[in-house]
């Protein structure tokens, strides 16, 4: 008979995460019994703060809740005010917009994979050890992530909150001579990407199948990130605007962050979902990179994701490059939108996530209720599901600190942002 | 050429830097660059990119007289920076990582203003203090 030991892990401070949370663990005889991922963050109530201001003030304030994917957040906000005012873009603004989209993309995916994800895959406690021995890819994980920026505050003014999208359109539209170096950049980083792609395939990873539902946008015409319906690859196709229908939240005594179930089963948004969802609507040259990396996709290995996200960033900049290829300033960068009472619906796919937003609207455009759902509240059961069957797999028997890294990496595979999802990781692992 | 960068937000005491660049603009200094920065994270070390001189002003929790101001060692403000987030490399961080990747530049000095100990009260700056401190290194 195998001799058990009880174990009580306790990791105090999550690092590499957005936010402040904590892991709680407790294996009894050799069993796990308690597995809390604790976000502790207090919350912040901005869906109060945003009530009795108007539309195109909200969509500024929410771009406040995140430092790293603000225009998600505005984004979603401003596709919900323009469906419910009857608003149909024009192709011009969908375009620019999913322009903005894919900075944000390459700026988050570049940071989580150089600074945050590729030190747990090399062994290394931080980007700051990892960069004496991998100096060139941390320098390049800097210069996407600049970019990224770059193309954000070209239609934002700034890359952090920017402020340059409203109801109808954006407040003004870059000048031809502005875009032109940025589009020259995008045209040179391309082949880092590709790169990229093949870079983190090249890492060596946990065999850790596991069997979860990938929910994520989809559009008929495109891989979505702006626009689409809801679907599941378990069958699910909705409007956005049936969310509740499918999807449940409720509190969790251990964290500040509402859980979120899709007909009360955890699930996982965010690149991996994405991929394994909408990977045939990738532009052949982009697949082609994904379907020669090494890697198969659709996978069910959350490891995985650093691939995942490599392969979107890369999207993100071949995208970029079409879109803004043949630019032109256009008449009017913004219509002005007569407001409509009622429920405003949004939701696109944020670097982590589909992020869905509800606003109550009245007749004189003022938001009086508003709700948020973002990808890491969303994702939070996921997390602690996969935490659960990966350090089972690798064995509970392991020394306490294997088993601290190893969870803390399968938590950074989600890319979690607390400060998001409060409105996370010290670990606490206790062997009785 | 010098660059001066103040590192900060709008928010308490995390203004401080940004008030003494305001105040350094005030001087026409020569030869001199002011810029004022929003929680750059690692983007702060493009601003290391060209070999000028960089004096680089933060607001530091120290718990000294605030509003006064200090130049410190790299050295005292990783010992000073508690934060292990996160997306945001905080300006300990990202120096550190500058060294690591030979980013720095050749002459650096760090300042640093006293926020006190209740961050979300913005106190006076000792703007002789300041410039007592900053002008010689310029």
């Amino acid at each position: 008979m195998t001799a058990t030991r009880d174990i009580h892990i306790h990791v105090p401070v999550l690092t590499r995460v957005e936010g402040e949370g904590a892991l709680e663990l407790d294996v009894v005889n050799g069993e796990i019994e308690r597995l809390n991922l604790r976000i502790f963050e207090p919350p912040r109530l901005f869906e109060k703060f945003v009530e009795g201001y108007e539309c195109d003030q909200v969509i500024d304030m929410v771009a406040r809740i995140c430092g790293i994917c603000p225009v998600a957040y505005q984004m979603s906000a401003v596709q919900a005010f323009e469906r419910l005012f009857g608003f149909e873009p024009p192709d011009w603004l969908v375009a620019m917009r999913r322009v903005m989209y894919c900075g944000e993309w390459l700026q988050s995916h570049a940071l989580h994979i150089h600074l945050l994800a590729a030190p747990d895959f090399l062994g290394f406690e931080s980007a700051i050890a990892m960069a004496r021995d991998y100096p060139d890819a941390v320098r390049r994980g800097l210069n996407l992530q600049t970019l990224g920026n770059d193309l954000i505050a070209l239609f934002g003014g700034r890359s952090v909150h920017p402020v340059g999208v409203r109801v109808g359109g954006f407040y003004r539209a870059p000048r031809e001579e502005d875009v032109a170096p940025v589009l020259q950049r995008l045209r040179d980083a391309l082949p880092a990407t590709e790169a990229l792609v093949n870079w983190t395939a090249g890492l060596e990873f946990p065999q850790d199948e596991q069997a979860f539902i990938s929910v994520a946008l989809s559009h008929p015409k495109e891989y979505a990130i702006g626009q689409g319906n809801l679907i599941s690859g378990q069958g699910l196709e909705t409007d956005i605007s049936f969310f509740d229908s499918f999807f449940q939240e409720h509190q969790s005594p251990h964290s500040t962050a509402l859980h979120a179930t899709l007909d009360g089963r955890p699930y996982l948004t965010g690149p991996l979902a994405r991929l394994n969802l909408n990977f045939h609507q990738l532009p052949k040259p982009v697949r082609q990179v994904m379907e020669g990396c090494g890697i198969h996709f659709p996978s069910h290995n959350m490891f995985h994701s650093i691939v995942a996200r490599a392969i979107e960033l890369h999207f993100a900049v071949f995208e970029a490059i079409r879109l803004l290829e043949n630019y032109e300033v256009p008449q009017a960068s913004y219509t002005v939108v007569t407001p409509q009472e009622g429920n405003a619906f949004g939701c696109t796919e944020a670097p982590r996530g589909f992020l869905w937003h509800r606003y109550d609207v009245d007749e004189k455009g003022i938001v009086r209720y508003a709700r948020i759902v973002p990808p890491t509240s969303q994702n939070q059961g996921r997390i602690e599901e996969d935490i659960r069957q990966s350090l089972e797999k690798m064995g509970l028997d392991s020394p306490d600190e294997a088993i601290r890294l190893r969870a803390e990496q399968v938590i950074r595979n989600y890319d979690p942002c607390i400060s998001c999802a409060t409105h996370f990781l010290k670990l606490k692992l206790n062997r009785r | 050429m010098t660059r001066v960068i103040g590192v900060g937000s709008p928010f308490g005491a995390d203004r401080l830097a940004w008030l003494a660049v305001d105040h350094l603009s005030t001087l026409q200094l020569a030869d001199c660059e002011l810029i004022k920065l929003d929680r750059p994270g690692s983007q702060l070390l493009n601003h290391f990119h060209d070999g000028s001189k960089v004096i680089l002003i933060d607001a530091v929790a120290l718990d000294e007289t605030p509003g006064g101001v200090s130049l410190l060692a790299l050295a005292d403000l990783q010992r000073i920076s508690t934060s292990t987030s996160s997306h945001g490399f905080g300006v300990a961080q990202t120096l550190a990582l500058g060294a690591e990747l030979g980013q720095m530049p050749p002459d650096f000095y760090l300042v640093g203003i006293h926020t006190g100990m209740a961050l979300s009260e913005l106190p006076s700056l000792d703007v002789n203090a300041l410039e007592h401190l900053v002008l010689p290194l310029i």
